[in-house]
């Protein structure tokens, strides 16, 4: 179409040149340089400088280069409208790739290039062609020819020198419309329209853009009149309140799913009216004059009820109940103040709380009456004792006297007197030998029963005072023993006598080992040489603790082992003699020990306390007790276990005397069963004091029982 | 080793928290923290040790449960109360300047908590919240017969009056009243509610007035969300039973003193809707209804009840619906047998609706002017009956006193003679019964119509007793009756023949002499047996044999006591063998026994001597 050449040249020479000198015009345009720069791309390199040139030409005048856009020459576009958007576009006719169709192939002679064509001006060539051949400059004609030319041809004045060719060219038809559009200030694009219509972007339906384009608030222009015109119509209420005047909105609160938190508790129901809150109630609900009497004393929060039972002949009568609003107030204050607990509600008979234990007549024999009472003359008897075989009994009073009776009959015997209270008596255990020992204060009194078979008086006698005295021992104790001569002695005093140190005080409890040798005595004084034990065949006395803790109550030896139970006030030791080690303390919670006895097994033992308790030891479980018993009103006084028969019994300061049933098992695992089996009442109690002491006899379920009454009674089965 | 654990940082002293520390937390007033826990139903615990619970203080003070309190402390209603407490401030401010439109617009805007979130809370499904809808009925009846005062807004007393005026029309509804008693506190109803009993006290028509010594705030806040709570209770109820809820209010009516009658019931509008197609498409297809088609119409049906809130229960409004529910028996592949006894909608809702509650259906009710119009309106109206009343007790009786199908007066007047009473109003007289009101409510609680002889006008009213029924145990005058009955009549016959002795007729020496053996052997002590000795000197008896007697009288007697002692010092000895704990138990139980068996016999005893005068005055 144009040569490349001169387009550099007039951008070079002249720019003002471009729209004034009308032949030396360049018409070429930027997009139609680009597009022949792809088609030239694989021909020739030497364009490939030049169009890097040209577009640096292109960035420095941009202002040039947006006059040149426009400045469309080639083939006309046309304008229809598209099937696909609806909308109008140009299209251009198709090129045909023909010889013409495109420069390169184009008989262009002269190929130097875009230089400045000056360079040949004074050379006869202006150039060369394809083959390297000299393109000579064609002949010009002078001034006169020039004008001829504008005259004879008609078209010359619409041709324009070329100056790759140095020959005029003539323009063709769009070129020259160009041109005619440009001298008339138009657009030289004939197909631009500056009136075409306005597309809208961003405004419209579904073209808002989210982010706005710009952070100024809106202005108030906008939108304070539209407010204002709606006040004005009543559609806007200003100043309606927001939230004060909202009606509570129900709706189906529960349809949806309830939460899987387990609902709070519900609050309890108060209770439902009964009878007495009728208005019209049976006749026997309305108080008597005492009891609304009772009623009006007692304090609001005290009553029962918190109405008065009231009966009015016909509905029309029942006046409004004043304590309503009060009543409502008192529920919501239980509501949100009361605390609440959760409390399991028994609903069983109270009677089947109470243990099922056998029944006491399947467990006879038993002590159940009494069979007869020996009269002490209203002395205290503190002491009484049944000999080993079953048949004698004696029994000591406050007043000295000691009286010796027969166990089935009752019958007195013999009577001794001796100085002081009586305060211990107990039949040795031996069989072979017969005699007991009595306690008065600070001294113990062997004494010989009449009435004894000769052999066993004559064995007895020498047990007692023996013909030749044992050695003294290396040690010398503080208590005497005098014995009068077997032939002098007679059954009316004593035929051997201790004398305990005279600070001891009197001995309460006297206590023979099972094989009758040893006694142990404990004395009521406060210092520690409260106990004693003494042995009859070597005619010697001890005190096992030189120090003691706490005062001593009582002691016990152990049935089968060399061991011997120590009970202080509160607890109960257990010592091994031979080994003279502590073996164990048993805590029994009682505040004061005051007696004790161990099973003819060795292994349970019950401690009764003045605190009304009574403990039973398991020796072989635990330290503590396995059971603990309150069942006696007052102080128990005294415990024991029958040496055969399963029982046992406790006397109390309350009079009576309870017997029970106690089977000891003996494997292992099988608890003691106790059962209560019967109270024995008929010992009157007199100054606060009741049954003093009680025995078993051996062979027999009888008990014989000292009162404070100054009775000793035996119960019989 | 372990840690060495610090004092108060674990256990009760952390689990439980004093009141002053909640407030303290809560950062808010004891008001508002008053206020939380009746909204959010928490209260007090009790520790185990209250020494352990309060640092080792045994200080008198309630305990909360520290979780409670931190669950408090996310309330949006706390965040509300103190968005008001700085409400409260800014207006003080504003009215202490004198900013009149500032304050005016605060005021507008004051912030409101609404307590819906909490009703949800409390009651997670609508059983919880009918079974704990007692109180609040309770508070609203009250409510609505309190006067209105500074403290207590008409708004309030108005809106009290009308959720108790909505429970009341739900319950004549649906035929739900089961037991009304009549007390000297009010009347207490009793109703069975989504198989729920709900127990309310409705106070008798007197004006109220709130004592001095009664808290309002409390009563107020308590008050609110009772409101709440029947306000959702009520909707489901009344949606539940295809009902528009709230129930329009006929304002004329209501200032002509209608009461409940001001408020008409309206059927929910899509639900007759479904019910007519339905009606309609089985009556299109007549006998021939295949299989698939009623499977089709049950499967619509259940799910109407799940999604929409369309009563099942079928009530006199819609028989269409009975009908189109008949079960139909799909015999089941797998166990053709099991379908034979499957119980059907219409069957289980009749087994509910007892014929209890339709009990006064064949009857129509007169009101007498001075019985209580709301309480026998609701209770007549509840089983099914008709009742009119005069004007004077308000508008809106569907007839007059001159209707022809009165059969019952209700009537609590004495009788009186009426000298110039024409023929008609004479006739109609002798046609209706004039029963006094308790009657309506004994054959209530009865479950049928009682004889109306012993309550007619005039009469002397057999005593009202509570449907409730007493505790297990206690003294039960209706059933006390027939068992003392031969006791009563020895007693009366010895009574009579003393009467007799003392006119002075001493025929029968039998009688005393025999009275006076049975004396001896009565006594049990020494004194008895002497004044027995003298008693049969005195009525001729000779020693000699009054001894022999004596003794063997005695004998027998001391012999059923010793066998009778000896089992219960038995079981006396074996309680020896109880534990501490099972004694306390026993003991206590055995007090409450006691408590019970001397009130009966107390109660017994005055019977005896009521019937004793009774039967005195009935001679006389």
């Amino acid at each position: 179409m144009h040569s490349e050449d001169e387009a550099g040249d007039s951008d070079d020479d002249s720019e003002d040149e471009d729209h004034e000198t009308f032949p030396e015009l360049d018409p070429s345009s930027d997009s139609e340089d680009e597009d022949e720069d792809e088609e030239d791309d694989g021909e020739d390199e030497e364009e490939d400088g030049e169009d890097e040139e040209d577009e640096d030409e292109d960035e420095e005048d941009e202002s040039e280069n947006d006059t040149e856009d426009e400045i469309k020459i080639g083939p006309k576009a046309k304008t229809i409208i598209s099937d696909i958007t609806g909308q109008p576009k140009r299209v251009y006719p198709e090129i045909e790739p023909d010889y013409d169709s495109d420069s390169s192939t184009e008989d262009t002679p002269n190929r130097v290039g875009n230089i400045p064509m000056h360079w040949y001006d004074d050379l006869p060539h202006v150039g060369y062609d394809v083959n390297g051949k000299k393109v000579l400059r064609p002949a010009r004609g002078d001034e006169l020819d020039k004008f001829l030319q504008t005259v004879e041809d008609p078209s010359a004045w619409t041709s324009a020198f070329d100056k790759n060719t140095q020959i005029d060219k003539p323009l063709t038809a769009e070129e020259l419309d160009i041109i005619k559009r440009l001298q008339e200030n138009e657009n030289p694009d004939a197909s631009y329209d500056p009136y075409e219509p306005t597309i809208e972007w961003f405004t419209g339906k579904g073209k808002e853009e989210v982010m706005p384009l710009s952070a100024a608030p809106e202005p108030k222009r906008r939108w304070v009149m539209k407010i204002v015109r709606a006040i004005r119509q009543g559609r806007i209420l200003p100043n309606k309140p927001k939230t004060a005047t909202t009606k509570p909105q129900f709706y189906a609160i529960w349809n949806e799913e309830p939460s899987t938190h387990p609902a709070p508790l519900p609050a309890p129901k108060p209770r439902l009216p009964t009878h007495a809150e009728s208005y019209n109630p049976p006749e026997e609900y309305l108080p008597t004059p005492e009891e609304r009497a009772q009623w009006e004393a007692t304090d609001k929060e005290d009553r029962e009820r918190d109405f008065l039972p009231q009966k009015y002949n016909a509905l029309r009568l029942v006046p409004a109940y004043p304590q309503f609003i009060q009543e409502r107030f008192g529920r919501q204050l239980d509501l949100y103040l009361a605390p609440r607990v959760q409390r399991v509600k028994l609903q069983i008979d109270p009677n089947s709380l109470v243990p099922k234990l056998p029944s006491p007549s399947s467990l006879k024999p038993f002590p159940v009456y009494k069979s007869l009472q020996v009269p002490h003359a209203g002395q205290r008897v503190r002491c009484v004792s049944v000999s080993p075989d079953g048949a004698w009994a004696v029994s000591g009073d406050e007043s000295g006297v000691v009286r010796l009776w027969e166990v089935v009959v009752g019958k007195e015997v013999k009577r001794w007197t001796f100085p002081g209270r009586i305060s211990a008596v107990d039949w040795c255990p031996r069989t072979d030998v017969s005699f007991f020992v009595v306690g008065t204060d600070e001294k113990l009194h062997f004494v010989i029963p009449p009435h004894l078979p000769a052999l066993v008086h004559t064995a007895t006698q020498a047990l007692l005072a023996p013909a030749n005295l044992p050695p003294a021992p290396s040690v010398s104790s503080p208590v005497k023993w005098n014995s009068t001569a077997a032939s002098a002695s007679t059954s009316d005093a004593p035929i051997l006598s201790l004398d305990l140190p005279s600070s001891s005080g009197p001995s309460k409890q006297i206590v023979w080992h099972r094989r009758g040798d040893y006694l142990a005595t404990v004395s009521s004084g406060e210092n520690q040489a409260a106990v004693w034990i003494h042995q009859l065949s070597r005619r010697h006395s001890q005190a096992p603790f030189k120090k003691i803790k706490g005062s001593v109550q009582l002691v016990l030896f152990h049935p089968s082992k060399p061991h011997f139970f120590v009970a202080t006030q509160r607890y109960v030791r257990l010592y091994n003699l031979a080994e003279q080690k502590l073996l164990k303390t048993l805590q029994s919670g009682i505040r004061w020990i005051s007696s004790m006895d161990v099973h003819p097994s060795g292994d349970h033992l019950i401690v009764g306390g003045y605190d009304r308790k009574l403990c039973w030891f398991d020796l072989e479980l635990s330290d503590k007790p396995y059971k603990v018993l309150r069942y006696h009103s007052r102080a128990l006084r005294s415990v024991q276990f029958h040496p055969t028969y399963p029982l046992f019994a406790s006397s109390s300061d309350d009079g009576t005397i309870q017997i029970f049933h106690a089977r000891v098992y003996n494997d292992l695992m099988t608890n003691p069963l106790i059962v209560p089996l019967k109270i024995l009442r008929g010992h009157a109690v007199k100054d606060g004091l009741g049954v003093l002491q009680i025995r078993w006899c051996a062979r027999q379920p009888w008990l014989v029982s000292a009162g404070a009454d100054g009775e000793v009674s035996v119960w019989c089965s | 080793m372990g840690r060495i654990k610090q004092r108060g940082k674990a256990g009760a002293a952390k689990a439980y928290m004093t009141r002053s520390m909640a407030v303290k937390k809560l950062q808010c007033s004891l008001a508002d923290f008053r206020r939380l826990c009746i909204l959010k139903g928490i209260f007090p615990r009790e520790p185990r040790s209250r020494k352990r619970a309060n640092k080792g203080s045994s200080a008198p003070t309630s305990f909360y449960y520290t979780k409670d309190i931190a669950y408090l402390a996310h309330e949006p209603v706390l965040k509300k109360l103190r968005e008001h407490k700085a409400f409260a401030k800014k207006l003080a401010r504003a009215l202490g300047r004198g900013e009149w439109s500032s304050a005016k617009s605060l005021e507008e805007n004051k912030p409101v908590y609404r307590l819906d979130h909490i009703i949800k809370e409390r009651y997670p499904t609508f059983i919880d919240a009918v079974r704990d809808i007692d109180d609040a009925l309770c508070m609203i009846f009250l409510f609505a017969y309190l006067p209105s005062d500074s403290r207590v807004s008409p708004t309030l007393i108005e809106n009290c009056s009308r959720l108790a005026a909505e429970w009341q029309l739900y319950v004549m509804h649906s035929r739900s009243l089961r037991k009304v008693f009549l007390s000297i506190k009010g009347v207490y109803y009793q109703a069975e509610v989504m198989d729920q009993t709900v127990t309310w006290l409705v106070p008798y028509q007197f004006t109220q007035h709130v004592p001095t010594d009664v808290d309002v705030r409390v009563m107020l806040t308590f008050l609110e969300l009772y409101q709440t709570l029947l306000g959702f209770v009520f909707f489901k109820l009344y949606t539940d039973a295809s009902l528009v809820y709230p129930p329009p209010l006929d304002a004329k009516k209501d200032e002509t003193g209608a009461g409940v009658g001001a408020f008409s019931l309206q059927e929910a509008k899509t639900a007759q809707n479904t019910t007519a197609q339905k009606a309609k498409t089985v009556d299109v297809d007549g006998k021939r209804v295949s299989s698939k088609d009623v499977r089709q119409t049950i499967k619509t049906i259940a799910s109407e009840a799940v999604d929409g809130d369309v009563d099942m229960l079928a009530v006199d409004s819609m028989p269409v619906d009975e009908d189109d529910e008949e079960f139909v028996a799909q015999p089941s592949k797998s166990n053709p047998e099991e379908t034979s006894d499957l119980a059907t909608l219409k069957s289980l809702s009749a087994l509910s609706q007892s014929g209890s509650s339709k009990l006064f259906a064949p009857y129509t009710f007169w009101l007498s002017r001075e019985t209580s119009r709301p309480v026998f309106e609701f209770i007549v109206r509840s089983f099914g009956g008709r009742i009119g009343w005069p004007a004077t007790s308000g508008s809106g009786s569907p007839f007059d006193e001159t209707d022809e199908t009165i059969t019952h007066v209700i009537i609590d007047r004495p009788l009186v003679e009426r000298p110039n009473e024409t023929e008609e109003e004479s006739e109609r007289r002798r046609r209706r019964k004039h029963v006094q009101p308790q009657w309506v409510v004994d054959c209530i609680n009865a479950g049928k119509i009682l004889l109306e002889e012993p309550y007619l006008q005039g009469n002397t009213l057999p005593p009202h007793l509570s449907p409730f029924g007493n505790l297990a145990g206690a003294y039960d005058p209706a059933a006390g009756l027939a068992g003392e009955d031969v006791e009563m009549e020895e007693e009366a016959s010895e009574e009579s023949e003393e009467e007799q002795d003392e006119e002075g007729s001493e025929e029968e020496l039998e009688q005393p002499e025999k009275a006076a053996l049975k004396a001896a052997a009565a006594a049990e002590d020494e004194a008895a047996l002497r004044a027995a000795e003298l008693a049969a000197e005195a009525a001729g008896v000779d020693f000699g044999t009054f001894e022999k007697e004596a003794q063997k009288a005695q004998k027998k007697t001391k012999k059923a006591a010793a066998s009778k002692q000896v089992d219960e010092a038995e079981e006396d000895m074996n309680k020896m063998m109880m534990s501490n704990k099972q004694r306390k138990l026993y003991e206590r139980m055995k007090y409450g026994e006691k408590k019970r068996t001397v009130e009966r016999e107390n109660l017994e005893q005055k019977r005896r001597a009521i019937e004793k005068e009774k039967r005195k005055k009935n001679k006389a």
